[in-house]
């Protein structure tokens, strides 16, 4: 019954087109879209099997350890808190990657606009100190975020657009710059002399952010976060300016040959990523600090990446991606603590799952054998109708 | 402040080394049409895997033959990855560099119990130094040349071993044909795919060799992060002399200096050592813009000379 419903919808769509065979194209589209699903969750089962076989391997007590790293991070209200938390700056920086990686230039700036804005903002917060309301402080402190982000992605985006570099290269070269800088910053005009660690004074009160539900302590820059990505989901699926983009990510030839500026649409696309990121860190010095204390890069850009790819670049999964890495991540730590294990091999996971999920080959064999199957049954189908 | 400027030179020579093997394991690539960002991560795995090896095997030797075979593993992960998983090249290299940061790590935690460096719990093993005989005795150019490390003279030879690799064998010429066009290669029979694994083999040897110069040379143990943008800057000389093995050597040189002036500055003088520490990567991306000016000005030359 279904199959004769979708052939007629199909006739609805495209009276032209002979029905049988859009029927067989809409099926393998489905096909496609459903392996994509399945190779994320599959890729993402992969790392996590390794991650288990690494802690097995290398513990005392494996059978302790495993627990710890799969039921710890919800053990207690706290914990489950710490993982929404940490999910924040994913979430912030998976969408900034998510402009980058839909026009295809891995701008990897985000990581160095990240600690840069928060390094600004907790340096505009103290010049300010308490004197303006929390309603104002806010925004503004997210609005300065994203004009340095904006500001600093420009640089690697107007030479990859203006002199034909690399922009993998030059970000990768600008984000040992910038962390320097901000560590100067930190280090000659915040730097407070009276703790024992590298860090500025207290930010006042009036940009941390307060927390919700309890016992749970979930920072309201989730908030923030949430908005956003309802926004930029919006801004991809909704707009003509996420539909070029688009195009231009996935079929540059076709958008010049319609008469897209391709250069112009991959460079707003990455001014709005710098800007996210910048968003990013303003939020999450607001949302987890009383002080700006970074003394080298964050990673949160690379972070932001393996969100990007895991969501396949698609904003409404961001929130997806972010709560896995998190829950990985604080998996990760209690091992840490608990067990003695470093939590340096989430990276190594981290690294398989991006090059599970990019793998185009990855399950091919598989998803080739569907197509080819539904195409067979369809002929069969066909066949039986003639005679 | 005074600065001795043979002993500049010839630290900046030192400096250069691992930025010149760097340089040499990414042309390989490039030649074959792969721009490999992976370098840097290949290069802190077999500085990584140069130390283990001649702590565990005893042996300066065993510790460089260790550094390459790590070097050639993972350019063969790499390449399994790129050529035969056909991911994008970009994000495997950006996957791979992070594996290696966190990995490295995690590795020698579980060989030392450390953290941070392995000076403590490895022995140290240094490539020796060599002093040519006659040379040595000469004055300014004695101190130059003469007394560097044994990989350094290596890094020479192994210029012009990729220039007659490229230019004189049928490799070479394999290997080149590839990266300019594919397809015109594989319609006269030659294996994209196998040139491209005999290019990361060769790319995979050069990164071995300036990982090992980094932990057994330059200093003489293992340090989180040690390799620090080599990689990239490496990768960035080649693509600025276009390709040519002498020419990434010369740019190598150039960086190398900066490096050099930035620790000399470092320990004589009161300037914040954070500007100092953004040196190599400034001149770098100045040497980007410079370099891509340059070449699109002559570009716009020439069409203008068509027309």
């Amino acid at each position: 019954m279904s199959e004769v419903k979708q052939t007629t919808e199909a006739v609805k769509e495209k009276p032209q087109m002979d029905p049988r065979r859009s029927g067989v194209m809409q099926r393998t589209q489905r096909i496609e879209a459903m392996m994509e699903v399945v190779r994320i969750i599959a890729g993402m089962a992969i790392a996590y099997l390794v991650a288990l076989l690494i802690l097995i391997a290398i513990s005392d007590d494996p059978l302790f350890i495993v627990k710890q790293f799969i039921l710890g991070p919800f053990s207690s209200p706290r914990r489950i808190g710490s993982i929404i938390n940490l999910a924040v700056p994913f979430m912030l920086c998976g969408l900034s990657m998510c402009f980058m990686y839909a026009v295809n230039k891995f701008n990897l700036i985000g990581e160095s606009i990240f600690m840069l804005a928060g390094c600004i903002v907790t340096w505009l917060g103290l010049a300010i100190g308490n004197s303006l309301p929390m309603a104002v402080m806010v925004p503004l402190m997210l609005i300065v975020g994203a004009i340095v982000g904006a500001i600093l992605s420009f640089i690697p985006a107007i030479m990859d657009r203006k002199l034909n570099a690399n922009v993998v290269v030059v970000s990768l070269m600008l984000n040992a710059v910038i962390a320097q800088l901000a560590i100067y910053i930190l280090r000659y005009f915040m730097r407070d002399p009276g703790i024992s660690f590298i860090g500025s004074y207290e930010t006042p009160d009036s940009m941390q952010l307060p927390t919700l539900f309890g016992k749970m302590k979930v920072g309201s820059g989730i908030i923030i976060a949430v908005i956003l990505v309802i926004v930029i989901s919006i801004l991809f699926y909704k707009t003509a300016f996420g539909w070029k983009m688009r195009l231009v990510g996935s079929n540059p030839r076709f958008a010049t040959a319609v008469g897209l500026s391709t250069l112009g649409i991959s460079f707003a696309a990455q001014l709005a990523g710098g800007a996210l990121a910048g968003v990013a860190g303003a939020t999450e010095i607001m949302n987890s600090y009383k002080r700006f204390q970074w003394t080298a890069s964050t990673g949160h850009g690379f972070d932001g990446l393996l969100v990007a790819v895991l969501a396949k670049r698609n904003p409404i999964l961001v929130p997806i991606g972010a709560l896995f890495l998190a829950y990985v991540r604080i998996g990760a730590d209690v091992v840490n603590t608990s067990g003695d294990i470093p939590n340096e091999f989430i990276s190594v996971i981290q690294g398989i799952i991006i090059l599970l999920v990019a793998a185009e080959s990855f399950l091919s064999g598989f998803k080739n054998k569907l197509i080819f199957r539904s195409v067979q049954a369809e002929k069969a189908a066909a066949q039986k109708d003639t005679k | 402040m005074s600065i001795d400027i043979v002993a500049f030179i010839a630290d900046a020579i030192k400096m250069a080394t691992p930025l010149v093997f760097a340089a040499l394991a990414a042309l390989m690539t490039r030649h074959a049409g792969m721009f490999n960002m992976g370098v840097e991560g290949m290069i802190l795995c077999s500085a990584l895997g140069a130390v283990a090896g001649a702590h565990y095997l005893g042996s300066v030797w065993a510790g460089l033959l260790c550094g390459i075979l790590t070097g050639v593993l993972t350019g063969f992960i790499i390449a399994f990855a790129h050529l035969t998983g056909k991911t994008d090249l970009y994000l495997t290299c950006i996957a791979f560099n992070l594996a290696a940061t966190g990995g490295t790590v995690f590795v020698m935690y579980l060989l030392t119990g450390e953290k941070s460096t392995t000076s403590g719990a490895f022995r140290s093993y240094q490539i020796p130094n060599i002093n040519i005989p006659i040379i040595k005795d000469i004055p300014i150019l004695g101190r130059i040349i003469s007394g560097q490390s044994l990989l350094t003279y290596v890094a020479v030879f192994c210029v012009w071993f990729v220039w007659f690799l490229l230019k004189r064998t049928r490799v070479g010429l394999r290997i080149r044909s590839v990266g300019e066009n594919p397809k015109a290669a594989e319609s006269v029979g030659i294996s994209v795919t196998q040139i491209g694994y005999i290019a990361f083999l060769f790319c995979g040897l050069f990164a071995g060799l300036s990982g090992t110069f980094l932990s057994m040379s330059w200093v003489t143990f293992f340090m989180k992060n040690m390799v620090n943008g080599r990689g990239y800057i490496g990768l960035s000389a080649q693509n600025m002399a276009n390709g040519s093995p002498v020419g990434s050597a010369l740019v190598s040189l150039l960086f190398g200096a900066t490096t050099s002036i930035a620790t000399t500055m470092k320990s004589q003088s009161n300037f914040p050592t954070e500007f100092l520490e953004m040196v190599p990567y400034l001149a770098t991306i100045l040497a980007i813009i410079f370099t891509s000016i340059y070449k699109i000005n002559k570009k716009r030359r020439l069409e203008q000379g068509i027309k």
